[in-house]
């Protein structure tokens, strides 16, 4: 049964991206690492006018793995993200994901696919309840359709009943099971900051881009934040963290790249690269 | 009229408060609705209450021309889109005299009737723009409380992380046009069947500005708004006229209540009287 649907799923895939299946996904060993690569840029080049935000960057993220993207402000890390989740389109290079290839793609249909994203800030929907704010993540809602809603079709009651469960158990994941029906606007920013996790968590998403998940929450819920992330590489999610916080890259990565003026500058485990006198110069100044 | 007015103002509530398009030509469709089902009454001797459907069809047909371009425009951009659509009609009304007999309008609409039985009389008329006021407001309800208007509200909050969530927010914005525009058409063909004459002056820019201030007043975002709003704005004419004006100066007078009120309610209460989304 799970054979057939991964077939429907691949045919369906390759029917929408029209691409060569014959083409073997684009693969940077990561060192040591024997997990596979979900995620791949190569070589990837995006401008705007004449300053190169991200200039050939080729940058890989694996399975199961915590991977930390870290440089100064200006390096290019958030467009990374922005150019992975379809926000901006590459100027050149391949954005690869589980071998296909997703350059140009609407966010939405990345998102579709399974690439997730935290924003830097906070952005969630002001006006929308804690609840609504993760019921909006689940992804294919019957009643998403407005002849299904109107009908109020069996299928899309019970669905929406579920989804319902589902996202009151990620907002009780995050602790804001009792502000469930606070409007967003209402939260402080680091709630906003766990609502908008937990969103992402509800997305059920195969790839996490997670933009300073730390910043705005206390050090009791930073832990939290930490184990959850920890959780999810543990089930197999390709997560990939821009921070800021040394000590939080230091925790919880396997793997960090160093980005500086849009060019990966090194790439390694977390002790290397903070042990790199280049990054220490550049990015800590000492 | 009160409900005609309940129907345009819950049906642009749909776009403007739910999707947070600020669309100026919500009388576009609301005359292409009452242009079409009056031309097939008259022209190929249809009913009502097939010509209505008919209408709807056509107007929601139309509407992706507005539609299209508010997928690539934001703003200021797409109310001047929306804008442009609301001259564009206008002016197709007023000019193809061949068609819509232009600044003649057409005379002689016959009232509706039901298997010989016609609404002839004013009461009848309400009873049945009240049973439309009330589907509408039936299917409208259901709409936006489902899963579709929180995605409709999310693309109004944040349109970027709703697509990062993966809501493909153009086919939502699509939707959102087409039942808007085809809600509008019923409001415009019962709007022909009640006066029975129509001119393309009934259907413009003023009048998509006028529904549009119902939003404003009664507030916008929820399906409570539009209907404080149409009671308000509706019914503050005729309270005026106990004031005892002079008749010579009662219209301007009105006019300036009407405005004087609207810029209360923007400082003081900006998302209007029963609202829960603001304008920014």
């Amino acid at each position: 049964m799970n054979i057939s649907l991964n077939e429907n799923l691949a045919k369906k895939k390759r029917r929408f991206f029209k691409v060569d299946t014959q083409q073997k996904p684009l693969y940077t060993d990561l060192k040591s690492s024997k997990s596979s690569c979900v995620l791949e840029l190569k070589d990837v080049t995006k401008s705007f006018g004449g300053l190169v935000a991200v200039g050939s960057a080729s940058l890989a993220f694996s399975k199961g793995k915590i991977t930390g993207l870290i440089g100064p402000n200006g390096a290019g890390k958030t467009t990374v993200f922005n150019l992975i989740t379809g926000f901006l389109k590459p100027d050149s290079g391949i954005i690869c994901f589980n071998g296909y290839t997703i350059n140009g793609r609407p966010p939405w249909q990345i998102a579709q696919l399974g690439i997730g994203r935290l924003f830097q800030d906070v952005r969630v929907f002001d006006k929308l309840t804690a609840l609504e704010n993760v019921l909006l993540a689940k992804k294919e809602q019957p009643g998403e359709n407005p002849l299904v809603s109107l009908l109020r079709r069996k299928s899309a009651l019970d669905a929406e009943e579920k989804n319902m469960d589902e996202a009151k158990k990620w907002l009780k994941f995050v602790e804001l099971e009792e502000k469930e029906d606070s409007l967003a606007e209402n939260l402080s920013y680091g709630q906003q900051k766990l609502l908008a996790i937990a969103r992402l968590l509800a997305g059920g998403f195969e790839v996490l881009l997670l933009d300073e998940p730390t910043a705005g929450i206390n050090p009791q819920m930073v832990k939290s934040v930490l184990d959850v992330i920890r959780r999810l590489a543990q089930e197999g999610k390709t997560v990939v963290v821009i921070e800021h916080n040394m000590s939080v890259i230091m925790e919880i990565s396997d793997w960090v790249y160093f980005m500086d003026e849009g060019k990966v500058v090194t790439f390694g485990l977390p002790k290397e690269i903070l042990g790199d006198p280049e990054v220490r110069k550049a990015y800590l100044g000492i | 009229m009160i409900c005609i007015y309940l129907i345009l103002s819950l049906s642009l509530n749909l776009l403007v408060g739910y999707t947070g398009l600020l669309s100026l030509c919500h009388a576009a469709f609301y005359g292409i609705g009452a242009y079409a089902s009056t031309l097939l009454i008259t022209k190929f001797g249809l009913n009502f209450f097939l010509a209505l459907p008919a209408g709807v069809g056509i107007t929601m047909i139309l509407s992706l021309l507005v539609a299209y371009p508010s997928l690539r425009l934001k703003g200021d951009y797409f109310i001047l889109t929306a804008f442009g659509f609301q001259i564009i009609v206008f002016s197709v009304l007023y000019n193809w005299v061949g068609l819509t007999r232009g600044p003649y309008g057409i005379p002689g609409i016959p009232k509706p009737s039901l298997l010989g039985f016609e609404f002839d009389s004013l009461p009848l008329f309400l009873l049945l723009s009240a049973v439309f006021a009330l589907l509408v407001f039936f299917v409208l309800y259901r709409i936006s409380a489902s899963p579709f208007g929180r995605v409709l509200k999310a693309i109004r909050e944040d349109e970027l992380v709703a697509s990062a969530l993966g809501k493909n927010v153009a086919n939502f914005k699509i939707w959102a046009f087409m039942i808007a525009g085809g809600i509008a058409a019923i409001a415009g063909s019962l709007y022909a069947g009640y006066v029975t004459y129509i001119d393309p002056t009934s259907f413009t820019l003023d009048e998509s500005i006028f529904i549009l201030a119902i939003i404003l007043v009664g507030g916008s975002g929820n399906i409570r708004g539009p209907i404080v709003g149409t009671i308000f704005m509706i019914i503050l004419p005729e309270a005026l006229r106990f004031l005892g004006i002079p008749d010579t100066i009662a219209p301007n007078v009105r006019q300036m209540i009407y405005g004087a009120l609207l810029v209360f309610l923007m400082f003081f209460r900006a998302q209007g009287i029963a609202g829960e989304y603001k304008f920014e």
